[in-house]
């Protein structure tokens, strides 16, 4: 009980402390800057506990007076049966997660263990990430998600995974969410909310064992905060168009995209790569400003580096040093490239989505380039990425591609829901 | 066709296709919560995960919080420790895999002395030689076909043991013990110097073969010196076996003291074994030097010549050669 009540308060209070914003998106951001702050503190040896009641003071003072002073953000008239479709899947996903014990494998292999570690030791760089053992835990992974799950298991005072349930459910709600929210508002209502009803019906999302919102995944997490990043483009795309009409208006866009890129940064080792494709991207549409996220992200990946330095590393593969090796690993090629379109079109992983997202993003190109565009280059960069990763593995490249190219997949979500949002703004005429 | 109504059907078939995935085992899901429903939770855990779950449990009732333990488990059974160890916690666990892994750490101070041996199946905690014993067990035996002695009622086994150097040598004796008699044999094994007993019954005209003879009658890891008695003549063999090493040396059944020990060429780590198999004590003569021997001493030293060496013992030198073999220097008799 006290797990869910963490979650569903301390989390979009925290989020709301930086300004008034959609329910969604305030979860999203307040899972976010508290990992984020926490494991900041932690590389510079601030108690953790400390920090938390930190951060839970200021969050709810501050969310308190935003949430009476701020702008209240303008409702949307949202289709009544998109959104009860897109509630049909929560009611029995909050029954499921409620009731059935965490079964995944790297939730438990990894994450959640991390979780009760941190929440035991009350530091990131306990004994726990210090002994040298042959156990494959995987220690250099970045450890965002298992802070806010520590914090959550910390203040239950209970480390049963049953406390972390509610937090995993709570992502793919709030992404759902941020995605109705972003679309309605860039493309219409009625696209974001079925956008969002879409989102939660997908079997990888919402009842895939490994990675979707009943294990202990970080991939939904990535695939959230991403989604913050790449809204905050398409925001800015957009309102360069208004700033043609009013030039004088002033906003922190380029620093809340840096903040979803520190958040990349610190959730999985993908995120890395992931964040620096943003900013590339986001060079293009930021231009000058996209220095401060930068600096931004920059503080996160370095509190990495830094932390990495620390501990020992585990048996995770170190992709920089294997990409040298990619000359002898060329037969890897074909494998790698067939992946994501193979995975593509598992029916009972993704339906018709990603056919529907190939024929939007050819339909959307014709009709709005310059979003279409954007969104197009995220999606092809990382899964670009990707694939020099599955080129480059020590891994047999068919079994790592088997037990990841799906989960890999969802990263890329807001983008080519944007892409189908276009198209149907297109169709529709 | 518009343009809105092309949308809503494409979005239709869209939905559909997803939901034609998600909604069964969506249903499935939560017709498996229902049945979980009226369980407390860690039964609906060990419900999801079965015996192997309610092994783990009952290990964590039993096992205390502020003592690590180590998990051995086989290469093919790791993730069954990797999972032993989240439910464990916060009892802090090390995973070793195999049980070589874990008495190849021996010289870490915080090598875990609770053991907890983890497979697909189940979770239990058991002891080193335990699992030492079920390796052996599973093995093949050294020596498949052991050269017996001729028949006899009471000697001596010189060199007992049942002991690990660093991996993979596995030392141990291989014993094969035959009955050609009419009436079943009443055998009497001492394991000295400690003075255990085990008696052992051989039926008629039949055979009892030992792979690691001296734990499997005392239940011991040691070494010492046997006695052997009989009440019917036996045909034995005993083989000092390195099961790591896949070698083995037939041992004399001694009968009487013995201390000529030929001239022969020495190695490393060479060593004078020394035993006094009387009830009484004993004096050896050792290069000259006079030496007291309890009754049924069991002595060792290192050396770097062969000595002169008499008196009422019987003595015998190992070493070992350059790839690992240890060679015994037996006295004449």
């Amino acid at each position: 009980m006290i797990g869910v009540l963490v979650t569903l308060i301390l989390f979009p209070l925290v989020g709301w402390s930086l300004g008034r914003r959609s329910i969604g998106e305030a979860f999203l951001f307040g899972a976010g800057i508290t990992g984020s702050l926490l494991f900041i503190a932690g590389v510079v040896h601030v108690p953790l506990v400390i920090a938390l009641v930190l951060i839970g003071v200021w969050g709810a003072s501050t969310a308190v007076w935003q949430l009476r002073s701020g702008s209240r953000p303008p409702s949307m008239p949202y289709p009544r049966f998109a959104t009860i479709l897109m509630v049909f899947p929560f009611v029995a996903l909050t029954f499921a997660a409620a009731i059935t014990p965490l079964n995944d494998f790297d939730g438990r292999a990894f994450w959640v263990l991390k979780a009760k570690e941190i929440a035991r030791e009350r530091a990131i760089d306990g004994p726990s990430f210090k002994a040298v053992t042959l156990d494959p835990r995987k220690n250099h992974y970045p450890i965002l998600i298992p802070l806010d799950g520590a914090v959550i298991l910390g203040i239950a005072h209970d480390f049963d995974d049953r406390q972390l349930r509610w937090f995993y459910l709570g992502v793919l709600a709030a992404l759902a969410l941020l995605v109705r929210e972003r679309i309605g508002r860039l493309v219409s209502p009625s696209a974001g909310a079925w956008c969002a009803a879409l989102l939660v019906w997908i079997p990888q999302f919402s009842v895939e064992a490994e990675g979707g919102t009943l294990s202990a995944y970080n991939d939904l997490a990535i695939a959230a905060f991403a989604a913050g990043a790449f809204f905050e483009l398409a925001e800015e795309v957009s309102r360069s168009r208004d700033l043609a009409v009013s030039p004088n208006r002033r906003d922190f866009g380029a620093i809340r995209f840096g903040l979803w890129l520190a958040f990349l940064v610190l959730t999985k080792s993908e995120g890395l790569p992931f964040a620096m494709v943003f900013l590339t991207v986001g060079a293009f549409i930021f231009r000058k400003r996209v220095a401060s996220s930068a600096i931004v992200a920059g503080i996160a990946a370095v509190a990495l580096f830094i932390w990495r330095t620390r501990i020992p590393p585990g048996d995770e593969e170190d992709i920089i040093r294997l990409l040298p090796t990619i000359p002898q690993k060329l037969h890897n090629v074909r494998a790698a490239l067939a992946a994501f379109p193979r995975h593509m079109l598992l029916m009972p992983h993704w339906g018709l989505f990603w056919i529907a997202v190939i024929i939007a993003a050819a339909l959307a190109l014709r009709h709005d380039r310059r979003n279409a565009t954007l969104a197009i280059s995220v999606v092809a960069a990382m899964l670009a990425v990707y694939v020099v990763v599955y080129v480059a593995t020590a891994w047999v490249v068919s079994d790592l591609i088997a037990v990841t190219a799906d989960r890999l997949l969802m990263h890329v979500i807001a983008p080519s829901l944007f892409l189908l949002a276009l198209a149907a703004r297109r169709v529709e005429g | 066709m518009s343009g809105r109504w092309l949308t809503r059907i494409a979005a239709a078939l869209l939905f559909v296709s997803l939901a034609a995935s998600t909604l069964p085992r969506l249903v499935a899901i939560v017709n498996n919560a229902r049945t979980l429903l009226p369980l407390p939770y860690e039964a609906r855990r060990e419900r999801q995960m079965g015996p192997w779950y309610a092994s783990v449990e009952k290990l964590r009732r039993e096992l205390r919080t502020n003592e690590p333990v180590a998990l051995i488990t086989s290469r093919r059974d790791i993730d069954s420790a990797v999972f032993a160890n989240y439910y464990l916690f916060p009892i802090h666990t090390r995973l070793f895999v195999g049980r070589n892994a874990y008495r190849n750490a021996a010289p870490d101070r915080t090598r875990p002395a609770i053991l907890v041996a983890v497979n697909g199946s189940h979770a239990e905690r058991t002891e080193y030689d335990v699992l030492r014993d079920r390796d052996l067990a599973a093995g093949p035996r050294i020596v498949a076909e052991p050269e017996l002695s001729a028949p006899m009622t009471t000697f001596v086994l010189p060199l007992a043991a049942s002991l690990d150097g660093p991996s993979p040598h596995t030392f141990l004796i291989e014993a094969t013990l035959a009955n050609p008699n009419h009436v079943s044999a009443e055998v009497r094994v001492t394991f000295w110097p400690k003075g255990l007993t085990r008696t052992i019954i051989i039926p008629a005209s039949t055979t009892k073969t030992y792979y690691d003879f001296v734990y499997q009658l005392f239940g011991i890891m040691n070494s010492g010196w046997m006695r052997v008695e009989s009440s019917q003549p036996l045909r034995a063999a005993f083989n000092f076996a390195n099961r790591g090493r896949g070698d083995a040396t037939l041992m004399p059944n001694a009968v009487t003291d013995a201390t000529r020990i030929a001239p022969a060429p020495l190695h490393r780590d060479t060593k004078l074994f020394v035993i006094n198999p009387k009830d009484t004590r004993a004096t050896m003569t050792l290069n000259g030097e006079s030496i007291p021997l309890d009754p049924h001493a069991f002595i060792s030293r290192p050396i770097e010549t062969l000595p002169t060496i008499s008196g009422d013992v019987y003595a015998f030198v190992t070493t070992r050669e350059l790839d690992g073999r240890t060679d015994f220097l037996w006295p004449a008799q």
